[in-house]
């Protein structure tokens, strides 16, 4: 960051005694961050930083400046992947612009593959679970893939990868569609990752890829990174986390794609990441949206993404196959050619996934053994109201 | 500088401010004046609130009606029958009553044992047993809770550890080692925090049972014991009797205390992610507060967990004053 402010005093010399603040904070803390600084109506920033599935419901609650003529006048503004721009972007209104992105795969062990007989990552579901138990039985106590309930952003790939979707908009409404045939087989096949395969132990229930929500420990990623996990789902921003955990397998750590039912392209990833936004009560906001034009210009973006394990959001710092050198990286970089958000950037998806957690739920119940049909098709109804409501019922 | 008012005998009161004291006199304002600091107060950061909370129970109130984004609506009882309709509301009110029919029952025995036995105790002994108790009673909830989070990790607590280590005729065959008590469920959740609850809940019932227990005349059991009555019926015809005044206030404090858990839940079931395992206080929290909150819902559910807490409590004090033991 210090040199971003260094060259937004250069290039707006008008700034030159602006003191930019940034403060860090924890990024389970930002909802209720920016609840406070909305309700008080004081201890606002100038600009945030959301996360791409934010920003829908953050603008719709008002918190965001309209920023759509600063966005259409911004050169580099035409290199974003345009998916991503449309992303914050609200009946014709921009309310953010996107700084970096991530993706899902799954991480895995070089050494643990090679001894257990496995020469290329699996491409299918079946091969995916074979060489789970595969490792399984080469490394006693351990298990093969980590499978959490409280994983939205995991789960939604495999739903997309049996070619199923979780809700489609059709005449300017909502359509869950967690209960057709093809979505089922992604969720059943997530929750048998557990039930019938017994390759993700039974703590996981109830757990996000960290652990318990809110704890600071445990969690399939520590297990993963102290060698009792196998394979482990996450983004490749997990990395440094690992490392503080044990690096004692780290030269050994690579990724592959999630899998698609029946191969051979990968399961659509989440795409995540996240944006900048100006704070639309925000006394500065000529200055803010400024200081967004450099943060975000291609070379300074790329560089925080690249520090932080993130992708660049610039079609070009995408291409020429620089990630392609890098175990860890190189199976995300593949990820990242098929990726899919909706309908998780809809208004209503922080009520359905937060404060209802409406696909953890179901699949915790799973988990615990819940009738299949019945469980599945409550949340299908529960979502649906929600996206298109606000409410459950 | 000192005021001297000469009163004239005869003349009425000369300054204003003697006729207004005859005026509070003679309607005896006295005591009311007297309320009005602290009835400003409670006004302004109580019955204001309150009476907000209930507008807002009747409106769609949520951040966007507080930046001014969206106009404030009346949605009616809306609030209040989206609620009856979750059936996690309902699943959340059992989990509260439950655990606070078992939790209430379990803490007012193990208190009033723990008090029996300081009454007896000697001296140093029971100084000793009361600080024990008492610590846990001191403990705040929220050290307690991580305390127990730790106990029953299922990376490395003490708890699985020592289950896994015992034999599986005693344990039973479950793979202890990295059971998961506090996320896979809520009967296992609800079982730590049982032991949790009743821990920090008992030194309190004890104390106040030993303190009751010091007003019994000691004549009384030294008649019985002469009788030959055994130390249970003794108990239930001496001591209980004597007693009830304070096992009833007990009883409500219990269960107001036990229905209000919710540090101890929050912290220990995974803050709000782990819907199936909410009790009324996490439902409310979620509900109100989780991004986007929203504060009409909240309030609305206030009123109907408040109203749920006067049921429960009004018939044990309409039973007290009517059999006149706390009259």
């Amino acid at each position: 960051m210090k040199g971003v402010v260094k060259q937004f005093h250069k290039d707006f010399p008008q700034y030159k005694n602006t003191k930019v603040v940034v403060d860090w904070i924890p990024w389970t803390n930002r909802t209720t961050d920016w609840t406070n600084a909305l309700t008080s109506g004081k201890g606002g920033p100038d600009i945030t930083e959301l996360g791409n599935t934010d920003t829908p419901g953050v603008a719709a609650e008002g918190a965001l400046a309209n920023i759509t003529s600063e966005v259409k006048a911004w050169k580099p503004g035409s290199e974003i992947i345009s998916g991503n721009l449309a992303n914050d972007t609200i009946s014709g209104s921009n309310y953010a612009v996107p700084w970096f992105g991530g993706v899902r795969g799954i991480w895995y062990r070089k050494d643990q593959f090679a001894a257990a007989g496995i020469t290329s990552a699996p491409t299918t579901w079946a091969e995916l679970t074979a060489d789970a138990k595969k490792l399984m039985a080469k490394y006693p106590g351990t298990y093969g893939l980590g499978a959490p309930s409280d994983y939205t952003n995991a789960i939604v790939s495999f739903i997309w990868g049996a070619g199923g979707q979780v809700a489609v908009q059709k005449g300017g409404k909502w359509v869950a569609e967690l209960n057709t045939p093809q979505s089922e087989a992604g969720i059943k096949f997530y929750a048998d990752l557990l039930l019938t395969e017994h390759v993700s132990p039974s703590k996981y229930i109830g757990e996000t890829e960290l652990g318990a929500p809110g704890a600071t420990s445990g969690g399939s990623d520590e297990d993963f990174a102290k060698g009792t996990l196998d394979m482990y789902i996450d983004g490749p921003w997990a990395e440094s986390s690992l490392e503080a955990v044990s690096t004692k397998y780290e030269s050994d750590w690579a990724s592959f794609p999630i899998p698609s039912e029946n191969g051979p392209n990968p399961a659509p990833a989440f795409a995540g990441g996240s944006d900048l936004g100006v704070w639309a009560k925000s006394p500065n906001k000529t200055a803010s949206w400024d200081l967004i034009s450099v943060m975000d210009n291609p070379s300074n973006a790329t560089t925080f993404a690249n520090l932080q394990g993130f992708f660049p959001e610039f079609t070009s710092a995408l291409s020429g196959g620089k990630y392609s050198g890098s175990a860890v990286m190189s199976g995300f970089a593949k990820a990242a050619a098929y990726t899919q958000i909706s309908p998780l950037n809809s208004k209503n998806w922080a009520t359905a996934d937060a404060t209802d957690a409406i696909i953890p739920t179901m699949m915790k119940s799973l988990m615990q053994g819940a009738s299949f049909t019945a469980t599945v098709t409550k949340a299908n109804t529960e979502l649906q109201n929600v996206l298109n409501t606000g409410s459950e019922s | 500088m000192a005021e001297t008012v000469v009163q004239l005998p005869g003349t009425p009161a000369a300054h204003p401010g003697a006729r207004s004291g005859a005026f509070i006199r003679r309607h005896r304002l006295a005591p009311y004046l007297l309320l009005v600091p602290a009835l400003a107060g409670l006004a302004l950061v109580y019955f204001w609130p309150l009476t907000a909370m209930l507008l807002y129970s009747f409106q769609n109130y949520g951040l966007p009606q507080v930046t001014g984004a969206a106009p404030v609506q009346w949605i009616g009882l809306g609030n209040f029958s989206s609620t009856f309709a979750d059936s996690e509301f309902w699943l959340s009110l059992r989990i509260t009553v439950v655990f606070a029919a078992v939790v209430v029952p379990l803490s007012l025995v193990a208190g009033t044992l723990v008090g029996l036995l300081l009454n007896r105790l000697g001296p140093k002994m029971s100084g000793f047993v009361a600080i024990a108790a008492l610590l846990a009673w001191a403990t705040p909830p929220v050290a307690g809770s991580v305390l127990f989070y730790w106990l029953f990790n299922p990376d490395g607590g003490l708890v699985d550890w020592t289950l896994s280590k015992m034999p599986h005729w005693l344990v039973g065959s479950t793979n202890w080692a990295g059971y998961n008590w506090t996320t896979t469920g809520a009967l296992q959740a609800y079982t730590v925090l049982t032991v949790l609850v009743v821990w920090t809940s008992f030194p309190f019932i004890a104390v106040s049972v030993l303190a009751g227990l010091k007003t019994v005349p000691a004549e009384l059991y030294e008649a019985a014991r002469i009788d030959g009555a055994s130390p249970w019926r003794v108990f239930w015809r001496i001591t209980y009797p004597l007693l009830r005044p304070i096992f009833l206030v007990l009883l409500l404090l219990s269960v107001i205390w036990d229905f209000n858990i919710f540090t101890q839940t929050y912290l220990l079931t995974g803050g709000l992610a782990n819907r199936n395992e909410f009790n009324l206080g996490l439902y409310i929290y979620d509900k109100g507060f989780t991004f986007p909150p929203s504060y009409g819902l909240g309030g609305a559910l206030a009123i109907i967990f408040t109203l749920i807490l006067l049921i429960v409590t009004l018939g044990y004090v309409r039973s007290a004053v009517r059999q006149g033991a706390l009259t």
